[in-house]
């Protein structure tokens, strides 16, 4: 049987490492994973926010950012984010 | 001003020291209400007295054209009870 | 108070000292630990941004602000001596000041 592997587990191997978070609306952050807890709320050091507007993407910086977890839809671990490629 | 000299340990003492105070709350959908607060409860459900409701109403049309040009809607009630899950903000007469 | 050793006593033990704080952990809980007291940006899900100092939040993220600038767009909007927030309009709390 494959071992099985909690989807939080995976996350918490990924502190201290770059992660690219997707929340449910047209927003996105990039940083590195500081922590997290239960409700997948996540703090997030040397952060990037994207804003995808009419206008385009809005870049902001952020400096260690506590993030909601109520809004977030998708994690991508070792990820630098959306201009990575 | 520090927060051990206004006594506030958690966020609802804010809203505990407002009591009896007027004061503002911020809504969803663009509502702002000034009035006499008088109870809340942990999901700041809020009974209102002598409020003032402004209602902002952007119109679509000059808003795409980039003006912007707001509307606002003023009425009175004298009591009212506000569901807690619509507040945005509320915000206590300064304690100068 | 005399930060001398205390020569040793009969008396009970005391407790053994709490775990130090670990100033360099990044569960949700430290960062707030940690931001209290600092100036913060507050981002709500509608875009607005509340710029203020911490007072205190619990664990709905209800957050109570001091000396609270409302920015709409990059404009201040509003100023307000203390501000309430409720939790679930709240998208980030965000260090605006080295912690």
């Amino acid at each position: 049987m494959a071992s099985q592997i909690l989807p939080l587990e995976l996350i918490d191997r990924c502190i201290g490492s770059k992660i690219w978070v997707i929340m449910k609306s047209e927003r996105e952050f990039t940083g590195t994973l500081l922590g997290f807890d239960d409700y997948v709320n996540i703090v997030l050091e040397d952060v990037t926010e994207f804003e995808t507007t009419a206008q385009g993407v809005k870049k902001t910086k952020l400096a260690q950012t506590l993030l909601n977890g109520s809004n977030i839809a998708m994690l991508i671990p070792g990820s630098e984010g959306p201009e990575a490629n | 001003m520090d927060s051990s000299v206004t006594g506030i340990q958690e966020p609802f003492d804010l809203i505990r020291l407002s009591l009896s105070e007027r004061v503002f709350v911020k809504l969803r959908g663009d509502r702002e209400l000034t009035g006499i607060l008088h109870a809340y409860d942990g999901h700041m459900n809020l009974i209102m007295s002598d409020v003032e409701e402004t209602i902002m109403i952007v119109d679509q049309e000059s808003a795409a054209n980039g003006h912007g040009v707001v509307n606002v809607a003023k009425r009175k009630m004298d009591m009212l009870f506000v569901r807690g899950d619509g507040v945005i903000l509320v915000s206590p007469p300064s304690r100068t | 108070m005399d930060d001398s050793p205390r020569p040793p006593s009969n008396e009970q033990s005391p407790p053994p000292p709490p775990p130090q704080p670990q100033s360099q952990t990044g569960t949700p809980t430290d960062f707030l630990k940690g931001v209290v007291g600092k100036r913060v940006v507050v981002r709500l899900v509608s875009g607005v941004d509340y710029k203020g100092l911490l007072s205190c939040l619990d664990g709905f993220m209800n957050i109570a602000l001091e000396q609270t600038e409302e920015h709409v767009n990059g404009r201040i909007t509003n100023r307000y001596g203390d501000t309430f927030v409720r939790g679930n309009n709240v998208l980030y709390i965000s260090a605006d000041e080295p912690l």
